[in-house]
């Protein structure tokens, strides 16, 4: 079964060591090379803090279990500080053909809770498979598109 | 049918790293080199510093495609200080500015003032028409052949151009190709 970016949103995180619910999660990181979930976040400003993907030991429709309260960590670079506020989500991210014409925003992602994997990039109507994601930063996400004659 | 934008609507774009997903500067202006009859960079308004120097030409051979929302490179490689872009784009020659400029027939006949140069949307600066101020005042298109004679003041192209006139950038997107067949490029 694939999950959604959006519909995942929010969703509680709760430690399997404890049981102790963690937070709510907040943004999911993608690494665009490898088309695959790296990382989660969960918190707010100061309290926001990041989890893994290795760490994650179930992703469910109901919670997404973590590994145990120490696999949360605070930002270690300018990525992972940028991954807290929201600034790596493709989640929202304008999105942008390799030939500069703006698509609308990314209105969901939809990935296998599994191994990670990104499958599908939804543009409102209209979706793009994961290796049409030619790259993504602060300003936009960029698309594949065939060339126009 | 083609898809154009005028060299207006192309300034203020934001230049996007297709592998960065970022913005990485704003274009300025265009270069035009009526010569070519193409754009040969864009000059950029500053941002992207190395090494203290400003990074503010984009030769147009390094772009991937002008496209109507932004301007797409590789990366940002291809933002040049001046001094390391080829010359036509790093430093043009004066003059160059066709805007003003009366078109004529090689049958005599005027058909009116550049007002903008229309590109090629997706290409790297392709220009395939003017924007005109026809003598009466109104703006009209024309496509353009790949070479055209050119001097300070008055650009020369083919006669046929007459029957190609058009009221807006859909009909001149429409008629490029009929018009390049007609004149036989």
């Amino acid at each position: 079964m694939s999950e959604r970016f959006a519909a995942a949103t929010g969703r509680k995180m709760v430690s399997r060591a404890s049981a102790e619910e963690l937070g709510k999660l907040a943004h999911i990181v993608v690494d665009v090379d490898q088309r695959k979930v790296v990382c989660l976040t969960t918190g707010k400003r100061r309290k926001a803090l990041l989890v893994d993907w290795e760490s994650v030991s179930g992703f469910g429709p109901d919670a997404v279990i973590v590994s145990d309260e120490s696999a949360l960590h605070e930002a270690r670079d300018d990525r992972e500080r940028a991954a807290l506020d929201g600034k790596l989500d493709l989640l929202g991210k304008r999105a942008l053909s390799e030939m500069g014409d703006d698509l609308g925003p990314v209105t969901d992602v939809v990935f296998d809770p599994t191994s990670g994997a990104v499958e599908t990039l939804v543009l409102g109507e209209h979706e793009e498979p994961a290796t049409a994601l030619l790259g993504a930063g602060s300003f936009a996400a960029i698309i594949r598109v065939e060339p126009r004659q | 049918m083609r898809s154009l934008v005028t060299g207006s609507s192309i300034r203020g774009l934001p230049v996007v790293t297709i592998a960065g997903g970022e913005d990485v500067a704003e274009v300025r202006d265009l270069i035009y080199s009526p010569e070519a009859g193409r754009v040969v960079g864009l000059t950029l308004n500053k941002r992207g510093f190395l090494g203290g120097r400003r990074r503010e030409v984009l030769p147009a051979e390094t772009i991937h495609a002008i496209g109507r929302d932004a301007v797409m490179v590789d990366d940002e490689s291809s933002l040049l200080h001046p001094a390391d872009a080829p010359e036509e784009v790093g430093a043009p020659p004066s003059g160059r500015d066709v805007t003003g400029d009366e078109v004529l027939t090689d049958g005599g006949t005027s058909l009116g003032k550049v007002r903008d140069v229309v590109v090629l949307v997706g290409s790297n600066g392709e220009v395939v028409g003017y924007e005109i101020e026809t003598a009466s005042g109104g703006t009209g298109y024309i496509p353009l052949p790949v070479q055209l004679a050119v001097s300070g003041s008055t650009l020369v192209v083919p006669e046929a151009t007459k029957g190609f006139v058009e009221d807006d950038l859909v009909g001149l997107g429409a008629a490029v190709d009929e018009f390049r067949s007609t004149v036989g490029i």
